[in-house]
């Protein structure tokens, strides 16, 4: 083979390297996330999540100090309504991921004094707006699918099964407008 | 070499030459926006949807879920204050004071990026849970000898150690590279 026909070969060689190293470096995120979602369980539910420890395998690099409450989402069949007690006692925050691992939404409990949350998630192309109220947050997902995750520090280990009373108070469902 | 074949070899091995970057890039690379305050490295970008597809694929592999570096900055040590990586075999000191965070806390994991399985189900020391001396100095053991006081246990293999910081001051925020971070010194090994 002549040295042109090498030099062919190798060039076919490095660009297919190319376009798999970068396909598979986009890929990676949206593949993991969604391998995440089918371990936490069913979309549109709010999935408590036990303490931390060595048997944890779910999520990587978990933090045995923070509980965890997270609720899968599909907006696909409407928005998502997700309500949950604020404690102000300890640091608590609600965020969202979209399917490519981004966070694009957080609170915590020193940006906001209200005591309940009440947090509408609704699809970038949703038919029919939910309108935000004095009482209602109103956040649009940047994609259909993504995760919202709550976290609440255990401040106080004597005081753990009152923090874990009141995260598990958080629910994730159906958004349905009042009449 | 018919021409079949020479395709055939050209896919293959341009396949897996992408894919090894891809891996190496996740397990070896720092990222674009890397930053690095001792032996402690972090990355501005994390969570944030300006971070790019590198720093998007190490997130998914070492720390999914994130919260972008207005909540929550993620430091991580995978060696001690001189450079070398960080073994269950040797002991190190934690040294330090309170980082500027409203609360911190540093964990230990494997390299398998889970939580180390150790006799006391005790994975990390925290701004609760560190006992300090007078002057509001801390020094916690890390290592897989036991201890009985601001002891992370680890087995007796690689690991690496996450500083947290939780609604991290303004001065952390604005320059997280000269953050004041506690160091990590070697005691010894086994």
């Amino acid at each position: 083979m002549s040295a042109r026909a090498w030099a062919g070969w190798i060039a076919l060689t490095l660009l297919v390297a190319a376009l798999v190293h970068a396909g598979s470096l986009y890929a990676l995120p949206y593949v993991v996330m969604n391998r995440t979602f089918s371990i936490l369980g069913d979309r549109n539910m709010m999935h408590h999540m036990a303490r931390a420890d060595a048997n944890s395998r779910k999520v990587v690099r978990p933090s045995p100090d923070l509980l965890y409450s997270a609720c899968p989402y599909d907006l696909s069949k409407g928005p998502l309504e997700i309500r949950a007690t604020i404690p102000h006692d300890t640091y608590w925050s609600v965020s969202t991921f979209d399917d490519d691992t981004n966070n694009w939404y957080v609170l915590d409990d020193r940006q906001t004094n209200r005591n309940k949350l009440d947090l509408v998630v609704q699809a970038p192309d949703s038919d029919h707006e939910v309108a935000a109220t004095e009482h209602r947050l109103v956040v649009t997902s940047p994609s259909r699918h993504g995760l919202i995750l709550i976290r609440t520090l255990i401040n106080d280990e004597d005081r753990f099964d009152q923090i874990d009373r009141t995260r598990r108070l958080a629910t994730c469902g159906a958004y349905v407008p009042s009449e | 070499m018919k021409f079949g074949l020479k395709l055939a070899a050209a896919l293959v091995v341009g396949i897996a030459l992408g894919l090894f970057a891809t891996w190496a890039t996740v397990i070896y690379g720092a990222g674009p926006n890397a930053l690095s305050d001792g032996p402690w490295q972090t990355s501005l970008a994390t969570g944030s949807a300006k971070s790019g597809p590198y720093t998007r694929a190490k997130v998914a592999m070492h720390g999914l879920l994130a919260l972008n570096r207005s909540e929550t900055i993620y430091y991580t040590a995978y060696t001690d204050s001189s450079g070398a990586p960080l073994d269950g075999a040797c002991a190190y000191d934690v040294v330090g004071h309170d980082p500027d965070a409203r609360w911190w806390s540093i964990t230990a994991y494997g390299t398998d990026d889970f939580l180390i399985p150790n006799p006391v189900d005790r994975y990390s020391i925290s701004k609760n849970s560190v006992l300090r001396a007078a002057d509001g100095t801390f020094s916690a053991t890390v290592g897989s000898a036991a201890h009985v006081q601001n002891w992370i246990p680890t087995a007796r293999a690689p690991f690496s150690l996450t500083l947290r910081l939780y609604n991290p001051g303004a001065s952390v925020q604005s320059e997280p590279g000269n953050a004041s971070l506690p160091v990590i010194v070697k005691d010894g090994c086994t």
